[in-house]
């Protein structure tokens, strides 16, 4: 069954990231299925005329001024009048829905899908995600001005919109967009080796191997539909820049009265770091928490303080890295290192296609009014239930990899609570310090599952 | 003024307990009362919870109904246990957040008993990823196993399959099962229809929808830690 691979056949966000500067999500209600249908042949006509044409993965060099990319919920696919004998062959967790799935995403409390604002208060009601990339606000108007020019087609419920900061920085101050899976199928001048095993294509694409050896994930029936599409886990997540920036004060602070600082520490040692002891103190802590050093020197390379010599990427999680078993990026890739679901290393590997939204924060000019800022996710993967799942339940928020963080949650994305939460510092000993008090940093305030479909499959859904 | 169903619901709770009146109960009232309240039979399996300690040492009850039920249907199903059983322990092993599991001939039905870590689906999944082709030889002698054999090349519907044979876990508190019948019939906040005179009555219907269920969650000596958590402070390697 598997596919000769085809990159003109995949929307183009999926193997490659496009790096515009600007994103537009637009969420969208189908009005008339005959007329959503004439849509999505429009859109893979060739004709670059009236409605947008999707972007293929095909791309080269000449990449376009903007770019324009569709995800159908199954709600979407129920609209456009799929024939059910091919809505029950997609897996259970997009049938139902990300709202349905909330407890295991760790959606709860403020962020429950009933506390979510407009549009995703009415999940049902949105049927396709249409987004656009492009550097310009104009380029994205425009864009959209030419999808929703036919207004039977299409209603739009709501937009989300993003915007790149300098040196792919993310609201709390981390250098994102480091890591990706490669793909042995796919050319990417970005993405260079970083000592990880290539990723089987299967990890991103319906219809080839995956990391598991024999299995496949179901193709959603008929091939034309399935084949070459994939799935994805479209995020809005508000963070709490005041917050975290606070909770690295307070610690900071706590720990400069700690009788284990100077092991943490060393006297001095706080030179290469910042200015003061309790600034460099602040950075450690945000180092630790994420396993990077804000401008993204990983940790298990360099744990005393960044280093813009060391590589980004090629590094892997030894028995004694000094990376914290907790920290976010060795929760969400723990690489090669010992984890307990043996079998797991490397099978729950995600593209990440994110972008901030709402203006950086400045500590300077603290926000008069409620300012809401955050990322936009899409986190893709050929099985939601065996990659953003699974990462989001057992490795983000039960820590179940190691037995030495089981019972904690990510200390920067987790469902954290102030009662109950911890996060580990590692002391060159093999001792540990043990925070406390960690509040919940980001707050889930909408989102989708989407099916990503071949171009094959616009077309096919076009004619249906 | 009382519907119909009211009055119905009032008379079969008000059934003294004498003989005969069991006896039509269990063989008559009972399955007439089902047909007029129609009640789904709940998802089998923990309930979902965010809070981590709830996601560790949950039991599952798997029972696979023998297609041959017959004490040679029987003993090839402990045959093909007896078979494979290196393997399949060597799968379990390899999750890794497995704390015990067992088969049972209980009745007519082979049956899993395991206690495992975190997410069900995860667990199904890198048992059957790990094991590959070797439940297929117990799988193939249970009824509705064709459907999803070979299993490591139907992942998805091999986990829905399990799911769907799991035992419904009866909540530990009286009004949990109100609570799950009004979540499966999609309504989401909880109603306040907390009428613990109704709990009998809806405990009934459920276990006619469901004849096997487990009570609770189950006790546990040692709560809130993980087979690996467990292992380590042992030292036996995790
Ligand atoms: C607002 C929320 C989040 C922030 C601020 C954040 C931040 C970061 C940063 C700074 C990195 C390191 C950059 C890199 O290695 O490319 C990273 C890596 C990563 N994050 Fe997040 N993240 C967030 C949410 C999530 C969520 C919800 C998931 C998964 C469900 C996730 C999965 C990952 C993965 C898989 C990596 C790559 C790790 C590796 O391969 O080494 N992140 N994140």
């Amino acid at each position: 069954m598997s596919a000769e691979f085809d990159a003109a056949d995949v929307q183009g966000n999926i193997l490659r990231g496009y790096r515009k500067l600007r994103v537009r999500h637009l969420m969208l209600e189908i009005a008339d299925r005959i007329a959503a249908r004439r849509w999505l042949a429009a859109s893979t006509s060739g004709r670059d005329e009236g409605i947008p044409q999707i972007t293929r993965g095909s791309w080269g060099d000449a990449k376009p001024d903007s770019c324009f990319n569709i995800g159908l919920t199954y709600e979407g696919l129920q609209a456009l009048g799929t024939p059910g004998s091919s809505l029950k062959t997609f897996p259970n967790e997009f049938i139902q829905g990300m709202s349905a799935r909330a407890l295991k995403l760790g959606d709860v409390g403020k962020s429950a899908p009933e506390k979510w604002p407009s549009p995703f208060d009415d999940p049902r009601r949105i049927h396709l995600i249409a987004t656009i990339y492009a550097d310009e606000v104009a380029q994205l108007d425009q864009v959209q001005r030419r999808a929703l020019a036919d207004g039977n087609a299409l209603r739009l419920l709501g937009t989300r919109e993003g915007c790149c900061f300098p040196d792919d920085q993310v609201h709390f101050g981390y250098r994102d967009n480091i890591t990706q899976p490669r793909f042995a199928e796919v050319h990417d001048p970005q993405r260079y080796d970083d000592g990880q095993p290539m990723a089987p294509l299967g990890t991103v694409l319906l219809g080839y191997s995956t990391n598991f050896e024999g299995l496949k994930w179901r193709v959603p029936q008929p091939d034309a539909l399935g084949l070459n599409g994939t799935f994805n886990a479209f995020r809005v997540l508000e963070q709490d820049v005041v917050g975290f920036e606070e909770y690295l004060d307070r610690t900071a602070t706590d720990l400069l009265a700690n009788p284990q600082v100077d092991e943490l520490l060393p006297r001095g040692a706080e030179a290469k770091i910042a200015s003061s002891r309790r600034a460099a103190l602040r950075e450690l802590v945000a180092a630790n928490l994420c396993g990077r050093w804000r401008d993204g020197t990983p940790l298990a390379l360099s744990a005393d303080a960044p280093d813009p010599g060391v590589d980004r990427t090629k590094f892997d999680y030894a028995d004694d890295s000094r990376c914290p078993y907790g920290a976010h990026i060795r929760r969400c890739n723990p690489r090669g290192g010992q984890i307990v679901q043996r079998v797991a290393n490397n099978s729950r590997r995600l593209v990440r296609r994110g972008m901030p939204y709402g203006p950086a924060y400045d500590p300077e000019k603290p926000d008069r009014a409620k300012i809401e800022r955050g990322l936009l996710g899409n986190f893709i993967g050929a099985s939601l239930g065996a990659q953003f799942e699974a990462m989001s339940c057992d490795w983000l928020n039960l820590g179940l990899q190691d037995p030495r963080v089981t019972g904690s949650n990510d200390p920067i994305v987790g469902a954290n609570d102030t009662e109950t939460s911890w996060f580990d510092l590692p002391l060159k000993s093999g001792a540990t310090i043990r925070l406390r008090g960690l509040p919940r940093f980001v707050h889930t305030r909408g989102g989708a599952y989407t099916f990503l479909p071949s171009l094959s499959a616009i077309r096919f859904l076009g004619a249906l | 003024m009382p519907s119909d169903k009211d009055w119905f619901d009032r008379f079969v709770i008000g059934l003294p307990e004498r003989r005969l009146f069991k006896f039509l109960a269990a063989r008559i009232l009972v399955p007439f009362w089902a047909w007029w309240t129609p009640v789904k039979p709940l998802p089998g399996g923990p309930h979902p919870s965010a809070q981590p300690g709830d996601n560790l040492q949950c039991m599952m009850n798997l029972i696979m109904p023998l297609k041959d039920k017959s004490a040679v249907g029987r003993a090839k199903a402990a045959g093909a246990i007896a078979a494979n059983k290196d393997q399949i322990y060597a799968g379990l092993n390899n999750v890794g957040t497995v704390h015990f599991a067992r088969f049972v001939i209980v009745g007519d039905n082979i049956c899993m008993f395991s206690v495992y870590d975190g997410d069900f689906t995860n667990y199904i999944r890198d048992f059957i990823a790990t094991i590959g082709s070797v439940f297929n030889a117990v799988v193939e002698l249970v009824e509705g196993g064709e459907d999803v054999i070979p299993c490591e090349h139907n992942a998805e519907a091999f986990i829905e399959w399990v799911h769907a044979r799991d035992l419904y876990q009866v909540p530990d508190t009286a009004t949990g099962v109100l609570r799950d019948q009004e979540a499966l019939k999609g309504d989401k906040a909880a109603s306040g229809d907390d009428d613990l005179d109704l709990l009998p009555r809806r405990l009934t219907l459920q276990l006619h929808a469901n004849p096997n269920v487990s009570l609770g969650s189950g006790y546990r000596a040692y709560p809130g830690y993980s087979a690996a958590q467990i292992r380590k402070q042992l030292g036996i390697g995790w």
